[in-house]
């Protein structure tokens, strides 16, 4: 899957290439030549393909590409084919936090039964010199928090520990 | 390559607390900048006035490519010595454009000391010519110096990195090829005199430069004999007599003027060719580093932030993000320049040093320069580590870094501490530039471990001798090494003893990184090859 196009927000997958000496687009379809020259006019082209002359006119965005003809503009985006198919990055969090390094609590923000969000602080540890805050992997309820302020702790030692999610 | 999703909130508390203590470093930074440059007592602008010379920075203007950049290097060298009254060490360095191609400029700042060489002069301008070696680069000197500086002779002359180094460098660069001019608009005396007779041209001012091994009164000490400076060295003597000079400039117009055309008249060498993408702003604003950069050394951030707002387009293509997350490796593009990032997200594990090693050999391999951005308070210790041979993968980090045959650039963005600052580039490892945020540490240890390690010593000694303390005296004990070493790990310290190239307000790295990475590319890349690797 070389390139993902998003034609008025529906996808398709095609890849432009060239044969020597004309365009030509390889769709899932077959492929079509084709062939676009300016016309002088700002954004202004004429496009040539399978026998048909269209005159057109594009505005090229960061984000997308516009391109006015037959009196409709289509909105064209192109999206990156690694980041569209690398599917929901981490799934669903963990429920335990577990500690990366040996170190010391510096202060607990919650305690068991409180409702958390992902992303939320739990605890600050110290270890090394670094304050490091871990925040709740997903949203959920707090079961246990072993360690208080000022506890050291172990590597790999449970710092905070989710209530199981019910489906 | 794709744009790094910020997660930071611009409207959050933290960010604009931290984005107010940035400002507030900012205005005293930028402030120190513009007296280090700019201001001087009036006695020593009168001066310059009456012997009708130009000050350093009249004379780089006449020097450089008008809308150009100059990046200027250690502006706050010996900012924290002499009593702050040697601003910039007397010297002005740095990488500026002349006549389209990128040169090494070394101009002596006579409104400071009469140009003297203090031992951080020395040091500045050695730095210089080992940038201009290591780069490539072609070197302008600007003459204008009143000789070492007597009091401190043992800190200028003798030892193997100062005067006589400025010499053996302008001797290796002519061996290597590259050449240098020297444009004398002041006296150049004693040691100084080898400045522009080892520069492959020289331009003499008329009225104001002079060139000989001992002046006037030195000449009456030694001999008796009585003669005035432009007999005895003087730019029409030189460039009729000697043959030391070889260019006699009416006027320092005509002198910059000269110099610009014979710099145009060099051989251009090829630059060497690495990856290119086309040049892309940041997606990110880099002036929101200053939110992004904790108030509070100890407080983690992602440095992910931190690369959003440098690099080209705020893109960047991740090496294995899920193993050894403490560091981040990666590809991106700075001023269309394809590089390798290296940047801390904690401390150094094994797994982490592993990976550091491995992505430093395939840039080395792929000839792509690499960009070290610290924030290490060092490698991870405990018998757990120890077991797992930490200071074995640490050597291995060492070892592919070392080893590097590509240029390699450094951002002290944070926390430099320890082996780590080896591991990633520090000072001793040979970086092309070395830049310092302002907020950021440099030592063994931090202040307070380094006071408690000290304390300890002295009170268990105490002990020893049978004497018990109280809570009070040992304050006594720790607090004065407390507070030493805490100036002592600042950056101001740092720039002052010239172990960076600079202090940068981080909003300027992207451009700091862009213009070192161009100017590198003026020597070759050597094929890839390293020393064992304890395995």
């Amino acid at each position: 899957m070389q390139r993902i196009f998003q034609i008025d927000g529906e996808e398709t997958e095609c890849w432009l290439g060239h044969d020597g000496s004309r365009f030509v687009l390889n769709t899932p379809n077959g492929t079509v030549a084709c062939q676009l020259d300016p016309t002088g006019l700002p954004g202004g082209y004429t496009l040539r393909a399978k026998g048909v002359v269209r005159e057109l006119r594009l505005a090229v965005g960061p984000e997308a590409t516009f391109v006015h003809m037959n009196g409709r503009t289509y909105e064209v985006g192109r999206v990156d084919p690694a980041e569209r198919l690398a599917g929901s990055d981490g799934g669903t969090g963990d429920d335990r936090l577990v500690a990366p390094m040996p170190g010391v609590v510096v202060s607990v923000a919650v305690k068991p039964g409180d409702t958390v969000e992902e992303g939320q602080p739990l605890l600050v540890i110290e270890s090394m010199k670094l304050e490091t805050t871990l925040t709740a992997p997903r949203d959920g309820v707090v079961a246990e928090m072993p360690f208080a302020e000022g506890d050291s702790f172990g590597l790999k030692d449970i710092l905070a520990q989710l209530a199981p999610e019910e489906e | 390559m794709r744009r790094i999703e910020s997660l930071i909130d611009t409207n959050a508390a933290d960010y604009k607390a931290n984005y107010a203590a940035m400002s507030e470093r900012l205005k005293e930074f930028h402030a120190r900048q513009h007296a280090a440059r700019f201001e001087r007592p009036q006695r020593d602008i009168d001066r310059l006035e009456r012997q009708n010379k130009l000050g350093v920075r009249e004379r780089l203007k006449l020097l450089l490519d008008p809308g150009t950049p100059f990046l200027e290097f250690s502006t706050l060298a010996a900012c924290r010595e002499y009593d702050g009254t040697v601003p910039g060490a007397a010297v002005v360095t740095g990488i500026g454009i002349v006549q389209g191609r990128e040169v090494a400029i070394h101009a002596n700042d006579a409104s400071v000391k009469g140009g003297a060489w203090y031992p951080h002069t020395v040091k500045k301008v050695v730095r210089l010519l080992d940038v201009a070696l290591e780069n490539r680069l072609p070197v302008v000197h600007i003459c204008d110096s009143a000789g070492g500086f007597l009091p401190l002779q043992h800190g200028v002359f003798p030892d193997r990195y100062l005067g006589g180094r400025v010499f053996r460098n302008q001797v290796k660069l002519s061996q290597a090829n590259i050449p240098q001019i020297a444009v004398v608009g002041g006296h150049c005396t004693a040691g100084g005199a080898y400045v522009p007779t080892l520069s492959d041209y020289n331009i003499i001012i008329e009225g104001t430069g002079a060139i000989f091994l001992g002046g006037p009164p030195l000449v009456k000490a030694a001999t008796g004999e009585e003669v005035g400076v432009q007999e005895l060295g003087g730019a029409v003597m030189h460039t009729s007599v000697s043959g030391t000079g070889d260019y006699r400039a009416a006027t320092e117009q005509h002198a910059f003027s000269l110099a610009r055309e014979i710099v145009s008249q060099w051989k251009r060498t090829p630059k060497t060719i690495i990856e290119t993408a086309s040049y892309e702003e940041p997606y990110y604003d880099p002036k929101e580093l200053y939110g992004i950069i904790p108030k509070d050394r100890k407080t983690q951030f992602d440095m992910r932030e931190v690369l959003a707002r440098i690099v080209d387009g705020s893109r960047f293509h991740e090496y294995q993000p899920d193993y050894g997350t403490t560091m981040i490796c990666g590809y991106a593009h700075i001023w269309g320049y394809k590089v390798g990032i290296l940047a801390n997200n904690g401390v150094l594990f094994n797994d982490s040093s592993l990976k550091a090693a491995h992505f430093i050999q395939l840039c080395n391999q792929n000839r792509t320069p690499l960009v070290f951005f610290q924030n290490i308070t060092g490698y991870m210790v405990g018998r757990e580590y120890e077991e797992r041979g930490i200071a074995k993968d640490g050597a291995k980090m060492l070892m592919a870094q070392g080893g590097s045959v590509v240029p390699k650039f450094t951002v002290i963005a944070n926390a430099s501490y320890g082996a780590g600052n080896y591991g990633m580039c520090g000072r001793a490892w040979d970086a092309r530039t070395l830049f310092m945020w302002p907020q950021a540490e440099i030592g063994v240890m931090g202040a307070d471990q380094a006071a408690n390690t000290m304390a300890d010593v002295k009170i268990r000694q105490l002990q020893r001798e049978g004497k018990e303390l109280s809570e009070e005296e040992i304050a006594a004990i720790r607090d004065p090494v407390l507070e030493k070493f805490r100036r002592d790990v600042e950056a101001y310290t740092s720039t002052s003893e010239l172990w960076d190239d600079g202090i940068l307000d981080p909003a300027d790295t992207r451009n700091a990184l862009g213009m070192s990475i161009s100017a590198s590319l003026n020597a070759p890349i050597d094929d890839p090859h390293y020393g064992i690797f304890r395995l």
